[in-house]
């Protein structure tokens, strides 16, 4: 059964139609790839996805329930985790702290959510160090490790990630795509937005966004 | 609680702009202590001192109101006209209270004490004299000083006089308290002693100069006699001399009338005064003045003075209400020249207040527009952590919540802080603003007393030295000292100069009143753009 189905969806910005009947599945326990050229909607449609923008027509039903009649918030802290192209952290905090705020906007109860968090940093591959370092100080690779693991601390069932391998270097790409990986092992359904062919490779299913 | 730890840290994260806030609150808070000091000082003081005085008060009539109420306005609408018929007809039927009913509203519940003194006009005899500069005064004591278009050329139906000035003036207390001269230091005892509290013998005291003027001794007896009737005369034994401070600054302002000079005033007790009323009543005859037909009685007739006093000002205000639930007229009004006397003492530290209250109102305009200035670049600046914040899930309101309580964390803290400075300070800088505001008013009055060569009533409030006012001990909280004018000013007020303490948790609580308005009012503008913010448009043109 899918956990999350998009039915005919359309969105258009100012009448200039962006998405047109867009009917996407995604199960649990597969890696998905939303590919398109520059322009074809991909980061809005993750915008739909994530509750950030609504649709203009059609509905998305996560876990067989209509997103729009969910608290949008709630859906976003609790039932998603995102990834954004640029990482969106906090960066006076550290990574850490960034990982314990998102827990705390979940209202995850937990006892020691720091050091939970810094399990998180050490399983996506920071160091402790590295765990309790701003994140203005760290390298682009390390915030990207940073936002998944605060995308995973809710433990959510859906990862969106935004070019999450756009600003990395092939190593560093390859690391993450394992986490991707790992995650989608762990029966997450992970939902990857990238126009890299290397990234819709490495997944189990391809959606193509055609422009217009 | 998430909110206020994640506050804590982006407080301590942004140094920087906090400091900048911190400072600007800082220097608002301590301006705020200081201004809501001077007020405070200025409240308590009026408020303790008041609560700790003895207030005595009067019943006069008031024809000040009387007056206005004969005015009439005009058609026009322009000046109104003055029924001065109306009112001369009304005011000779107006008649001074009586001892009874004096006696009736001192029953209130709010008096404390009640006393009463009362003036005849009375002669001398040959024998004496009365103290005067004048030759042809001091030669006048059979009351022979007639008034023109008095009853014939010399004011005479045989023995009786009307409407002649008199020599004397013979007061009569109901007790010693009524003897506020001599209670307040203003007149004492030289030679003898004070008649008996309540006496019925006619015993006196006289002043010490009418004594060496008329060389008189005590124990000596003199003779004092009706104005109206010569016939009508009454011996006293003067047990007592007197010296009147007041006397010597009226040497010559007596405006040529003997009966003004405190040295001709002749003192008894008031049972006296009242044998020698009944007696008078009791010989007098009614005249009629065959030129305006008008009827006259010589027997004397007394101007009573009775004081009330009262434990504070609340039971004196009570008390303003009372009299005419008890019966008193419209037409009378209850008078107290201790709280006058007191607001006026209070002149500058109230000028000093009124300053400081509108100097705290601009300072907190001033305040809150360049925090709601910060509070706005502030957000403006942090717009995309807005945006992460609500893409992560977090409602607007709690992230308005979160920058709400790093305002109120830093006000508070600035606050405090400025709050203990200002307290430290509040003393020191009160009590400079007051010394040069006591200064400029005290030069005030000594240029108006060199314009006009001596010493003037303008401005003048009178001290705490007179009047029957007896001022708290020295622990009065919210003042500490009274200066009495410049040597030899006496027109000059006796003000409060030092207050010994200012802030209070009165003014605390203002402190923390101002700390939530500023949070409020900076954090209502931090609110409104927060709310206003979507955060798909705020990440994607980061992106």
């Amino acid at each position: 059964m899918s956990i999350l189905k998009l039915n005919n969806i359309s969105f258009s910005y100012d009448k200039t139609p962006v998405l047109k009947n867009i009917s996407f599945e995604f199960e649990k326990g597969k890696m998905y790839c939303i590919t398109g050229k520059s322009g074809a909607g991909k980061t809005t449609l993750l915008s739909i996805l994530s509750g950030l923008a609504n649709a203009n027509e059609g509905t998305i039903e996560y876990d067989g329930k209509d997103i729009s009649k969910l608290d949008k918030y709630k859906f976003r802290s609790n039932y998603i985790g995102v990834i954004f192209q640029s990482f969106n952290l906090i960066t006076k905090f550290t990574a850490a702290e960034n990982v314990v705020l998102s827990m705390d906007i979940a209202g995850i109860k937990e006892r020691n959510k720091k050091k939970k968090a810094i399990e998180l940093l050490l399983s996506v591959g920071l160091s402790e160090e590295e765990a309790n370092r701003r994140v203005l100080h760290l390298s682009g690779g390390q915030q990207q490790r940073v936002a998944i693991a605060r995308a995973l601390s809710h433990n959510p069932d859906i990862i969106l990630a935004d070019e999450p391998t756009g600003n990395l270097d092939v190593d560093t790409q390859n690391e993450i795509m394992k986490i991707f990986r790992q995650l989608a092992q762990q029966n997450k359904c992970v939902i990857l937005v990238s126009h890299s062919p290397d990234v819709a490779n490495m997944c189990d299913e391809v959606y193509r966004l055609q422009k217009n | 609680m998430y909110i206020f730890k994640n506050a804590l840290r982006c407080i301590t994260r942004s140094k920087a702009r906090n400091i900048l806030i911190g400072i600007i609150v800082f220097i608002l808070a301590v301006s705020a202590c200081i201004g809501l000091s001077i007020r405070q000082a200025a409240e308590n003081a009026k408020k303790e001192t008041l609560e700790g005085l003895s207030i005595t008060a009067t019943i006069s009539f008031d024809r000040m109101n009387s007056m206005n109420n004969m005015r009439q306005p005009t058609e026009d609408g322009g000046r109104q006209n003055f029924d001065r018929d109306s009112f001369t007809q009304m005011m000779s039927g107006a008649s001074a209270l009586s001892l009874d009913e004096y006696i009736k509203y001192s029953q209130a519940e709010t008096v404390e004490d009640f006393y009463y003194s009362a003036d005849i006009s009375v002669n001398g005899d040959d024998a004496l004299s009365p103290v005067s500069n004048n030759e042809e005064e001091t030669n006048s004591s059979t009351g022979s000083q007639g008034f023109p278009n008095m009853p014939d050329r010399n004011g005479k139906f045989g023995n009786r006089v009307f409407g002649a000035s008199s020599d004397f003036t013979l007061t009569g207390y109901s007790n010693e308290k009524a003897m506020t001269d001599f209670v307040d230091g203003n007149a004492k005892i030289t030679q003898g002693a004070i008649f008996e509290e309540g006496t019925t013998e006619f015993s006196c005291i006289i002043s010490e100069e009418l004594a060496i003027f008329n060389s008189l001794a005590v124990g000596d007896t003199i003779n004092i006699s009706n104005p109206n009737n010569s016939d009508e005369i009454y011996t006293f034994t003067v047990v007592g001399f007197y010296t009147d401070s007041s006397a010597n600054q009226n040497s010559f302002s007596s405006m040529g009338m003997t009966v003004n000079d405190p040295a001709n005033k002749i003192y008894t007790s008031y049972n006296v005064l009242s044998s020698i009323l009944k007696q008078s009543e009791e010989v007098s005859e009614t005249l009629t003045d065959s030129n305006s037909g008008r009827e006259y009685n010589t027997a004397l007739s007394q101007t009573l003075n009775a004081t009330y006093t009262f434990a504070d000002a609340e039971n004196y205000e009570k008390f303003c209400e009372d009299v005419y639930t008890m019966g008193l007229s419209d037409s009378y009004t209850v008078s107290s020249e201790d709280i006058q006397n007191f607001e006026n003492s209070l002149t500058p530290l109230t000028t000093l207040s009124k300053t400081a209250g509108y100097f705290l109102a601009v300072i907190l305009i001033i305040g809150i527009i360049i925090l709601v200035v910060l509070n706005i670049f502030n957000i403006r600046e942090r717009k995309y952590e807005i945006g992460v914040l609500t893409a992560m899930g977090m409602k607007k309101t709690k992230v308005a919540l979160q920058f709400i309580t790093e305002i109120f964390i830093v006000t508070m803290l600035c606050m405090m802080l400025g709050a203990g400075i200002g307290a430290v300070s509040s003393v020191p800088v009160t009590n400079a603003l007051l010394e040069n505001q006591i200064t400029a008013q005290q030069e005030r009055l000594e240029n108006v007393e060199q314009n006009f060569g001596r010493p003037t009533d303008i401005n003048q409030g009178g001290g705490f030295n007179g009047g029957g006012m007896n001022m708290p001990e020295n622990n009065m909280g919210g003042f500490g000292d009274f200066i009495s004018g410049i040597p030899g000013g006496e027109s000059i007020n006796n003000y409060i100069t030092e207050v010994s303490s200012a802030t209070d948790l009165t003014v605390l609580m203002y402190m923390l009143l101002i700390a939530i308005g500023l949070t409020l009012v900076s954090g209502a503008a931090s609110t409104l753009f927060i709310m206003r913010y979507s955060p798909l448009k705020i990440l994607s043109n980061r992106d």
